[in-house]
């Protein structure tokens, strides 16, 4: 439903483009730009690749190389973190699953195997079906030496197998094996364009693969790298007519869940824990139905509504299906599936901080956690990182007693011993403020029998509960900024140090004077030149 | 040239001719076991255009000069193991009253489900880290397992160095099918390190690990089979990949490059391994093929089923080590910090080690339960018979946590057990303590020293030591 409503709104590309803010804060500042990386694909990237290359009904493997982040974000991680043996074991295993389902499929086969061998060795149709696939695997023509390897490989294993496809399988594994696909070879180097030596700019087929892999968390498609051998993602009007057009495509809807699901942590929910006696209303599609809920409002105020991010943390909007209407003690709007529900006034929950997928996993198996949803707060939404505890402190939480029936007498502790205060009154404050919902998100007004006080104070913004303190959040003056940080950090892939901060503001200021719309601030970006600038291999 | 079957009788001889003459022969030489190539030396290649592969004499450098140095009596190879636990210990309930071998020690109160396999370990205790702790959790992690401090950049935080198991893999692992295998009981990632932001993640999916190990590829000692083709096809493709990386390579800055380097290991593993399998395998007469797995070992009600989880993960881990798969794992019973939900407890175990008032019952009904796990682990490795003694006692398991107290991040009086004596190298039934804190990281050199592996200092910084812990050494 929301891509039909999305679909209707993006008919008008322009509409990013046509408001004032970008004139209003004038060009961008000079700025020095990061030195490249090479990023793995995400789990995420892998499986959204394959499928775009071989379909939905493609199997996948259950798992690949784990991804880890840094600085809150696997994009960023993927710049960073290096692949384990087993890890590569396990993409070789895939390779080979895959094309053995392409070479087996009549579909796929006649798709990707455009030509009639004329014996079991046909290295004329070995290379154009290698050249084919590969330009799209690969994000980038092969060059001739690339295609050589490759159909000698074919033409090896169709010997032995006596099979011309079961011999291009081979082929097609080590292309998805190789690391032309595995990494993104982003490096400005003009190597990809034919050039050889530091460019200043990322070069059109290196465009390509950043936008589609932010954009869409895909491999580009052939219109894409169709723009880039004509060089027109190198050019300011051809990078902008990509920009929205792939904006304006159903795939933008994937790359917007996967930002989000990165920056939210929604992935975690994969193995959320609770305490079934504890938490009745624990099941085990609860998880996955809260991750849902998450997203499905992301889309909402991102493509039906082209609404400010910071609605997110006030909206009354929300998605629902059985499960969570039960969590939520609200009538399910649906038999099957997710229906839309708007909060009531009175019922104490709205917005992203209101639903189960931040309140459950920011807290125990058997508990909420008032630091755990407070360093939330802090570092993901306001990108404040808080330091680890001294490794020596005593930590324990006293326990309930008649004096200190709920969490704010019993958390007390933290914030009178000066050594955890300094940390734990930037975070506990912010999280007894959510203590009106229990471990899993259920709501209550009471704990042990004695009355919540979920008030409190965030940078000076102060609050009654978790009602008034999502509109805390949504006027911090911190959350437009950390959301543009989180944008160019999930677009390229740098740390923030390797952010140029005067460019940062420059774009923080955009998505201010654009009414902190994702889609504009996405835009933004794809066209910043932290974006398509690239600084000297180190 | 000699080959690993004239050096040890125990060793691979060669299958049936290999059905398959290379149709086309465009790939420069490929070694066929060539796990004593140093990733330096290759990636140097790279960096000045050289070719791909560089051929090596194979295996015969990784020995003395008597060819026995891996193996006890001559005959079996020696095997280490790193078995695993999140959130430490009490040390008061589980430090012994005495010191000494045989019954001049009894095993405390935490130790006691040990009490089966008591005559198989060396209990030390009182070890310190000597690292700043900093991190909690973090830097005990990081000194016991990699005998350094952490690097902390900003609110992330990774190893500086390999962790222990990768350090003696890197010697002893290149002769097996994996050079190492690393598992989970819940679903932890484990801590096996090739260096910063390179973990080796721990498989978690009993179902996955099986098929890994005893899948299509396997085959068991005096099994009759044809060599598939499709294995040294797989090599070229590897060929074809190194080819690649290659290329790339002498495009990237210096991070990168250390980062694909890890990628080309993996890669030539990978081939090592087609290689081996395209041999006959080892005559080993312990290693049988188990049974395809038929349980569900699914989470029940919030709590995984630790002790079925962690017994079927060691049982393969045991058969993989028997039929010399492999000669290195990690186990992962929980990993630091773990907030698993133990049977019983009220709260998740991190959580408790927290919050639970003293004198923490349910933190210590938690670390004996581990201990029984521990205590399954060990048993398992002690019920396959090799030569005159059983697996265990080619083994050395380093048994160990990343903190002691908890509740405080106490990284002095670590949890350390050694179980297998290693061929005789470690004392056992022995509880040596060490009175003065000593540096953990003797203990990781010991070990070493007991993989045969000639080593007087380990370590970096605070965290180096120059010597070993002789008084455990038999």
């Amino acid at each position: 439903m929301f891509l039909l409503a999305f679909a209707l709104a993006c008919q008008e590309p322009a509409t990013p483009a046509a408001d004032s803010g970008v004139s209003d804060r004038g060009e961008a500042p000079a700025s020095s730009p990061a030195p490249p990386s090479l990023k793995r694909l995400t789990g995420a990237q892998y499986r959204n690749s394959m499928h775009a290359l071989f379909g939905e009904g493609v199997l996948l493997p259950n798992s690949v190389e784990a991804d880890e982040r840094i600085e809150g974000l696997f994009a960023v991680g993927s710049a960073y973190t290096t692949i384990s043996s087993y890890g590569v074991e396990k993409y070789e295993k895939a390779a080979y699953d895959i094309a053995e389902q392409v070479m087996d499929d009549d579909e796929l086969r006649a798709r990707w195997v455009p030509c009639t061998p004329v014996d079991v060795q046909d290295d004329d149709c070995a290379a154009e079906s290698l050249e084919t696939l590969g330009r799209l695997a690969w994000r980038r023509p092969l060059s001739a030496d690339e295609l050589e390897v490759l159909v000698l490989v074919s033409a090896e294993a169709a010997v032995v197998l006596d099979d011309f496809h079961d011999g291009l399988e081979f082929g097609f594994a080590a292309l998805l094996m190789s690391p032309n696909f595995l990494y993104r070879v982003e490096l400005g180097d003009g190597l990809t364009g034919g050039g050889g030596s530091y460019t200043g700019a990322y070069d059109d087929y290196e465009m390509a693969s950043r936008l589609s892999f932010f954009l869409w968390d895909s491999i580009p498609d052939a219109e894409l790298l169709d723009a880039a051998a004509a060089g027109e993602l190198t050019n300011d009007a051809g990078l902008l007519a990509q920009v929205d057009r792939m904006l304006a495509d159903d795939r933008v809807v994937d790359g917007v869940r996967n930002l989000f699901t990165e920056m939210l942590h929604l992935d975690e929910l994969d193995d959320l824990n609770k305490d079934p006696t504890i938490f009745t209303y624990m099941s085990d599609d609860l998880a996955e139905s809260a991750r849902e809920e998450t997203l499905l409002g992301i889309e909402a105020l991102v493509f039906d509504d082209d609404a400010s991010y910071l609605d997110l943390y006030t909206t009354q909007r929300t998605f629902l299906d059985r499960t969570l209407a039960a969590v939520y003690d609200v009538p399910a709007p649906e038999r099957e599936g997710f229906g839309e529900v708007w909060l009531a006034d009175d019922g104490g929950r709205r917005g992203f901080l209101g639903q189960a997928s931040f309140l459950a996993l920011n807290a125990h198996a058997t508990s909420t956690s008032v630091t755990r949803r407070g360093i939330f707060i802090r570092e993901v939404v306001l990108c404040q990182p808080i330091p680890d505890p001294p490794a020596n402190a005593n930590t324990a939480i006293p326990e309930v007693a008649e004096d200190a029936p709920t969490m704010r007498e019993r958390i007390a502790v933290h914030l009178e011993n000066p050594e955890c205060a300094t940390c734990h009154e930037l975070t506990d404050p912010i999280g007894l403020g959510f203590e009106n919902f229990d471990g899993l998100g259920r709501w209550r007004l009471a704990e042990n029998g004695a009355t919540i006080d979920p008030s409190g104070e965030l940078d000076g913004g102060a609050f009654t509960d978790a009602w008034t303190l999502g509109q805390v959040v949504a006027d911090h003056p911190q959350t437009g900024p950390c959301m543009t940080q989180t944008m160019l950090q999930y677009a390229t892939g740098n740390v923030a140090d390797d952010l140029d901060e005067t460019l940062v503001d420059w774009h923080t200021d955009g998505f201010s004077a654009n009414a902190h719309r994702i889609l504009w601030l996405m835009r933004d970006v794809a066209l910043s030149p932290a974006f398509r600038e690239v600084g000297e291999i180190q | 040239m000699k080959h690993l079957s004239d050096l040890l009788p125990w060793t691979r001889r060669p299958r049936r001719a290999v059905a398959t003459e290379r149709a086309v022969d465009w790939r420069p030489g490929v070694p066929g076991l060539s796990g004593a190539l140093s990733r330096r030396a290759v990636l140097g290649g790279f960096a000045r255009g050289a070719a791909v592969t560089i051929a090596l004499p194979p295996l015969v450098a990784m020995f003395d000069a008597g060819g026995t140095a891996y193996a006890c009596d001559g005959v079996l190879p020696k095997r280490f193991g790193l078995w695993f636990w999140g959130n430490g210990m009490l040390p008061d309930l589980w430090t012994p009253e005495t010191t000494g071998s045989g019954d001049a020690w009894a095993l405390s109160e935490q130790l006691a489900p040990l009490a089966a396999v008591k005559h198989k370990l060396c209990l030390v205790t009182g070890l310190s880290c000597k690292v700043d702790n900093t991190i909690p959790h973090g830097s005990g992690m990081a000194a016991i397992l990699t005998a350094a401090a952490q690097i902390e950049t900003g609110s992330d935080e990774t190893v500086a160095a390999p962790s222990i198991d990768q350090v003696i893999a890197d010697q002893i692992g290149g002769y097996s099918i994996y050079k190492s295998i690393q598992t989970t009981a819940t679903s932890s990632s484990g801590q096996s390190w090739n260096g910063p932001n390179s973990r080796n993640t721990a498989e978690q999916d009993p179902y996955a690990f099986y098929e890994r190990l005893f899948g299509d590829t396997f085959i068991e000692p005096g099994e009759d089979g044809e060599v598939d083709p499709r294995l040294g096809l797989r090599r070229s493709v590897l060929d074809a990949v190194m080819d690649d990386i290659a290329r790339l390579d002498a495009r990237l800055g210096s991070e990168d490059r250390v980062r694909l380097e890890q990628h080309l290991d993996g890669v030539r593993e990978l081939e090592q391994r087609l290689a081996i399998l395209e041999e006959n395998p080892p005559n080993l007469e312990a290693c049988t093929k188990p049974d395809a797995l038929t349980a569900d070992y699914a989470d029940i009600d919030g709590r995984p089923q630790i002790t079925e989880r962690n017994a079927i993960m060691m049982q393969l881990t045991a058969m993989a080590l028997a039929c010399d798969q492999t000669r290195v794992f990690g186990h992962y019973l929980t990993d630091p910090v773990s907030d698993v939900l133990f049977a019983g407890a009220t709260a998740g175990h991190h959580d408790l080690t927290h919050n639970e008032g003293e004198p923490q019952p349910q933190v210590n009904a938690i670390t004996v339960a581990i201990m029984e796990r521990l205590a399954d682990s060990i048993a398992i490795l002690d019920s396959i018979p090799e030569g005159d003694g059983t697996l265990l006692d080619n083994c050395a398991v380093l048994c160990t946590s990343e903190v002691s107290l908890a509740q405080t991040h106490n990284i002095d009086e670590m949890p350390t057990i050694i179980a297998g004596s290693a061929c005789g190298f470690f004392k056992q039934d022995q509880h040596y303590r060490s009175l003065s804190g000593e540096n953990a990281t003797k203990l990781l050199i010991s070990l070493q020293r007991a993989m045969d592996i000639n080593v007087s200092s380990f370590g970096i910084d605070s965290a180096q030591a120059d010597e070993g812990l002789t008084d455990i050494e038999a």
